[in-house]
C-alpha cells in the first residue's frame, strides 16, 4: 500500500505545484473559466433532464414507463462511455505513457505499478462521467420527490459502476496487450469507437426523436420505444444498477440494497481478478508494447504516382510544411480516424436539412427559408470552428519537442505561421463552401441569400483559421503527448469563445439590414437612404472585423513565440 | 565568424549566462566546457536563434541574430543537445524537409543526401520512420541534415553523446576536414579528451561567466599547472572560480 501511494505521489505533487505562487500559468483564472463553463453545462444537463421528465409526467399512462426507459438507457450509455474511456486510458496509463520506463526500472513489483496506474486511470476516465451523471439522477430525485436514501444509493451505485467498468477494461486491456502491442490496440479501439459513435448518432437521428413531441405520432412512438427492449438480463451489472436506483426511487429499500450489494461485490471481485491477472500478464504486455508498430500503410516501392507532386504549385517551404503536416497526420494512428467523425458530423448536418418539413409550416416559406439560411450560416460556422479547434488550434503545439527545427531554420516565425495558416485555410475553405452551398440548395434559398452566405463564409473561414493558428501560437503546449488535448486547454477554450463571438457579431451585423431589405421587398417599398447607409456600414464593419481577425492573431502569435 | 557581446540570459530564477563576450574566427574549432548547469546549452540555444537573449548581441557571419535572424540562420548548421525530430517522418523525408527549409537546390539534394546518409551509416534506414531509430541514430541523422546545406558555421551541443566509437571517430574527422575548409565549428562537450584533440581553442564557463579561454597550453599556464591534462586544468579552474 505504501508503495502504491508513493507511486501516485508524483502526479499529485505535480498538480499541486501548479498552485505555487511562481507558476506563470495564472491558475486561478483557469479554474474560474473552466469552473464557470462546467457549471453551465452541469446546470444545462440538469435542466434538460428535468424538463424531459416533467414532460413525461404530464403524459398519462406512459409517464413512468418512459422515465424508466430513459433511466435504463442512461445507465447503459454511462456504462458504454465508461468502458471506452477506461480502455483508452488504461492503454496509455499501463503501457504507453513515457514515465513508465522509469517506473519499471524502480525496485517495485509490476503489481504495485499496475495498481497505482489503475487507480489513476480510473480517476481520469470516470470523474467527468460521474460528475455529469449526478444532475441526471438529481432531476429524477426531484421529480419523484425521493428521500435521502435515494441519493445515497445513487452515489454508491455510480462509484461501483465506475469501479466495475474500469476493472473490466483493465482485464480486457491486460489480455489484449499480451496478444497485440498496446499501440496497435489503441488504433483499433479508436477506430471502433468512432464507428460506434457514428452508427449510434445515425440510429438516433433516423429514429426521429422529434416525433415524440408530435401528438399525432406520439402513441406509436411510445409503443415503438417500449418494444425496443433494452437488454435487461439479470446477469448484467447495468441491470443491477438500474434496479438499485429504480427501487430506491420508489422506496423499495430491501430490493434496492440487495441490488446495490450485488453491484458492490461484483466490483470487488473484478478488482481482485484484475490484480491476479496483472501479476502474470502486465510486465509481458509492457515489454511487448515497446516496439514501434509497423506502418499500417506502407509506401509501395517505385510508385508511378506521387501525391506530393500535386502540391508543386506551392512555394518550396510551404510545400515542405504541407507535405510534412499531411504525412504526420496520416501516420499518426490517433489522428486520422478522427476524419471519420468529421465526415459523420457533416453528413448528419446535411441530413438534418434534407428532412426539414418546410412545406408543412404555416409561416410564410420565403421568410422561413431566409431565417433558416441565416441560422444555417451560424451553425455551419460553429461546426467549422469546432473542427478548427480540433485540427488548426493544436497545429503549432504538434511541432512539439521538434520545434527547435523551426526555430533554428532560416524561416521567420511570420512565414512559419503564414504557411501553417494556408495549409489549413484551403481545405477548410473548400469544406465550408461545400457545406454552405449544399445545405442552402437543400433549403432552396433565394439566390441573394446564397451569394451572401457563400461570401460570408469566404471571409469567416480565414478569420477562424488565422485565430486558430495565432492563438495556438500564443498558448502552445510543446510537451503534450496528445495534440487533441490542446483543444480542451485554456487557450483552446479562449479560442472557441472568441470564434463564437466573432461569428455571432458578423451574423447579427448582416441579419439586421437584410431583414429590412427583405421586408421592403415584400411590401414593394423602396429602400430609404438611411437604410442603405446602415446596410453598407454594417457590411463594412463585418468585413473589417474579419480582416482584423485574420491579421491581429497571427501577429500576436508571432510575437509570443519570439519571446519564448 | 561568431561574436557574442555582453550576452546575458536571465531566466527569472537564475542568470544562466552573464555578460558573455566571445569571438570565434573562420576555420576555428571552439570548444565550450563547464560543469552541469553552467550555461552552455543556454548560450548555444541563443546562438542558434532558438532562445531570445535578455540583453547583449549575437553576430553570426556579420549578421545580427536579433535583426536578421533568417540570414544568420541560413549559414548555420545547428544540432541541439537532445535529438527531438518529427517522429512520424522517415529519415529521408526529414532530410528533404530540411533541404526545402534551407533552400538546398533540388538537383543537388538527392546525391548529397545519399552521400551524407551513407557516410553516417543511415542509408539502410533512410525509409524507416524516425520513431524506430535509436538515440545515436537520431543524433547522426541530425548531424547529417545539419551538413546538408553546406553551412559556414556549425553549432553543436554535445555532439558525441550517444554516438558509438566509430561514429565519434568519423565525426571528429569530418569536423577537422570542415575546419580546414574554413568552416567555423562551435561545440560544447563534457568529453575533455575530445576537446583536447579537436579544439583549437577552449572556453571554460561556470555559472554563466567565462572563466578562461585559450588553447590547452594557455589554459595550463592560466591554471598554473605545467604539463597537466585538461581534466586537471578544468577542475582547478572551476575550483578557484576567479581566473581571467
Ligand atoms: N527553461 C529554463 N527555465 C529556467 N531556468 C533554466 C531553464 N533552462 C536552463 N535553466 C537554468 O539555466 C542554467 C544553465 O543551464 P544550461 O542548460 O545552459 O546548462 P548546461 O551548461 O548546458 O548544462 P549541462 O552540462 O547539464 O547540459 C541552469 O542553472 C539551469 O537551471
Ligand atoms: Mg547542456
Amino acid at each position: 500500500m505504501k508503495t502504491i501511494i508513493a507511486l501516485l505521489k508524483p502526479r499529485l505533487l505535480s498538480s499541486l505545484n501548479n498552485f505555487r505562487p511562481d507558476n506563470k500559468k495564472n491558475i486561478w483564472i483557469r479554474i474560474f473559466i473552466f469552473g464557470a463553463i462546467g457549471l453551465f453545462f452541469w446546470a444545462g444537463t440538469f435542466f434538460a433532464c428535468w424538463r424531459v421528465l416533467l414532460y413525461f409526467q404530464s403524459v398519462q399512462d406512459f409517464g413512468n414507463i418512459l422515465a424508466l426507459k430513459l433511466l435504463t438507457m442512461v445507465v447503459m450509455t454511462f456504462f458504454t462511455l465508461l468502458i471506452f474511456s477506461n480502455i483508452i486510458n488504461c492503454l496509455s496509463h499501463f503501457y504507453l505513457s513515457l514515465d513508465l520506463q522509469i517506473l519499471h526500472s524502480l525496485p517495485v513489483s509490476a503489481r504495485d505499478i499496475f495498481f497505482s496506474r489503475w487507480l489513476a486511470s480510473t480517476f481520469d476516465s470516470s470523474w467527468m462521467v460521474v460528475l455529469f451523471s449526478l444532475p441526471v439522477f438529481l432531476s429524477y430525485g426531484i421529480i419523484y420527490k425521493a428521500g435521502i436514501f435515494f441519493y445515497g444509493v445513487v452515489l454508491l451505485a455510480v462509484i461501483f459502476l465506475a469501479l466495475i467498468t474500469s476493472a473490466m477494461s483493465g482485464i480486457l486491456v491486460l489480455f489484449g496487450a499480451k496478444i497485440l502491442p498496446a499501440g496497435r490496440i489503441r488504433t483499433i479501439i479508436i477506430i471502433v469507437g468512432f464507428i460506434l459513435i457514428l452508427s449510434l448518432v445515425m440510429v438516433l437521428r433516423l429514429t426521429r426523436p422529434e416525433q415524440l413531441v408530435n401528438p399525432d405520432s406520439f402513441a406509436s412512438a411510445v409503443l415503438y420505444l417500449n418494444s425496443m427492449q433494452a437488454p435487461a438480463s439479470p446477469l448484467f451489472p447495468t441491470t443491477w444498477i438500474t434496479d438499485a436506483i429504480k427501487d430506491a426511487l420508489f422506496g423499495n429499500f430491501q430490493s434496492s440494497l440487495f441490488n446495490l450489494a450485488l453491484t458492490g461485490s461484483c466490483a470487488c471481485m473484478l478488482i481482485f481478478f484484475a490484480d491476479i491477472i496483472s501479476q502474470r500478464a502486465y510486465f509481458k504486455g509492457f515489454s511487448k508494447s515497446q516496439t514501434t508498430p509497423e506502418r499500417l500503410f506502407r509506401a509501395a516501392k517505385r510508385r508511378f504516382f506521387h501525391w506530393e507532386n500535386l502540391l508543386l504549385f506551392l512555394p518550396r517551404t510551404a510545400k515542405a510544411f504541407a507535405v510534412k503536416e499531411i504525412r504526420t497526420f496520416f501516420r499518426n494512428s490517433t489522428q486520422w480516424p478522427q476524419l471519420f467523425l468529421m465526415g459523420a458530423l457533416i453528413i448528419i448536418y446535411l441530413y438534418n436539412f434534407s428532412v426539414l418539413p418546410l412545406d408543412k409550416s404555416p409561416i410564410k416559406t420565403v421568410y422561413l427559408q431566409n431565417l433558416f439560411s441565416f441560422l444555417n450560416m451560424g451553425l455551419a460556422s460553429f461546426v467549422l470552428s469546432a473542427i478548427a479547434a480540433r485540427f488548426v488550434f493544436p497545429t503549432v503545439s504538434t511541432e512539439g519537442a521538434a520545434f527547435w527545427i523551426i526555430q533554428a531554420a532560416p524561416v521567420s516565425l511570420k512565414t512559419f505561421l503564414r504557411i501553417k495558416f494556408f495549409v489549413y485555410y484551403f481545405p477548410l475553405l473548400i469544406m465550408a463552401e461545400l457545406l454552405i452551398i449544399v445545405s442552402n440548395l437543400l433549403l432552396q434559398v433565394s439566390s441573394f441569400m446564397m451569394i451572401l452566405s457563400a461570401a460570408t463564409m469566404f471571409f469567416l473561414v480565414p478569420a477562424i483559421v488565422a485565430m486558430g493558428v495565432g492563438l495556438g501560437a500564443v498558448y502552445p503546449d510543446f510537451k503534450s503527448e496528445n495534440p487533441a488535448q490542446a483543444a480542451t486547454s485554456f487557450g483552446g477554450l479562449i479560442y472557441m469563445i472568441l470564434c463564437f463571438t466573432l461569428i455571432a457579431v458578423v451574423i447579427i451585423l448582416e441579419a439586421g439590414p437584410v431583414y429590412y431589405i427583405f421586408m421592403t421587398g415584400i411590401r414593394n417599398q423602396v429602400l430609404t437612404n438611411w437604410q442603405i447607409a446602415w446596410l453598407t456600414g454594417s457590411f463594412i464593419i463585418a468585413l473589417l472585423l474579419c480582416f482584423l481577425a485574420i491579421v491581429y492573431p497571427l501577429r500576436l502569435g508571432e510575437k509570443s513565440l519570439k519571446i519564448r | 565568424m561568431i561574436q557574442l557581446q555582453e550576452l546575458t540570459k536571465d531566466y527569472g530564477t537564475t542568470i544562466a549566462v552573464n555578460k558573455l563576450n566571445l569571438n570565434v574566427s573562420a576555420g576555428e574549432i571552439y570548444g565550450f566546457i563547464g560543469p552541469n548547469g553552467a550555461g552552455k546549452t543556454t548560450t548555444i540555444r541563443m546562438m542558434g536563434g532558438i532562445l531570445a537573449p535578455t540583453s547583449g548581441k549575437i553576430l553570426i557571419g556579420g549578421w545580427d541574430m536579433s535583426k536578421d535572424p533568417v540570414m544568420a540562420k541560413k549559414i548555420i548548421g545547428f544540432v541541439p543537445d537532445r535529438p527531438f525530430l518529427y517522429e512520424k517522418l522517415t529519415g529521408l523525408e526529414f532530410m528533404q524537409f530540411s533541404a526545402d527549409l534551407y533552400d538546398v537546390s533540388p538537383e543537388s539534394f538527392p546525391p548529397k543526401a545519399e552521400q551524407l546518409l551513407r557516410q553516417f551509416a543511415l542509408w539502410d534506414w533512410a525509409n524507416e520512420i524516425i520513431e524506430a531509430y535509436s538515440h545515436g541514430m537520431k543524433q547522426r541523422l541530425i548531424i547529417a541534415s545539419a551538413l546538408l546545406h553546406d553551412p559556414q558555421i556549425l553549432i553543436i551541443d554535445e555532439p558525441m553523446v550517444g554516438l558509438d566509437p566509430m561514429a565519434v571517430h568519423m565525426v571528429k574527422d569530418i569536423f577537422q576536414e570542415l575546419a580546414s575548409k574554413k568552416i567555423t565549428i562551435f561545440i560544447s562537450t563534457h568529453t575533455l579528451s575530445i576537446a583536447e584533440d579537436l579544439c583549437h581553442r577552449i572556453g571554460v564557463i561556470h555559472q554563466g561567466t567565462l572563466l578562461a579561454q585559450g588553447n590547452v597550453s594557455e589554459l595550463q599556464s592560466i591554471a598554473k599547472l605545467g604539463e597537466a591534462r585538461l581534466e586537471e586544468v578544468f577542475l582547478t579552474i572551476i575550483k578557484e572560480n576567479t581566473f581571467l
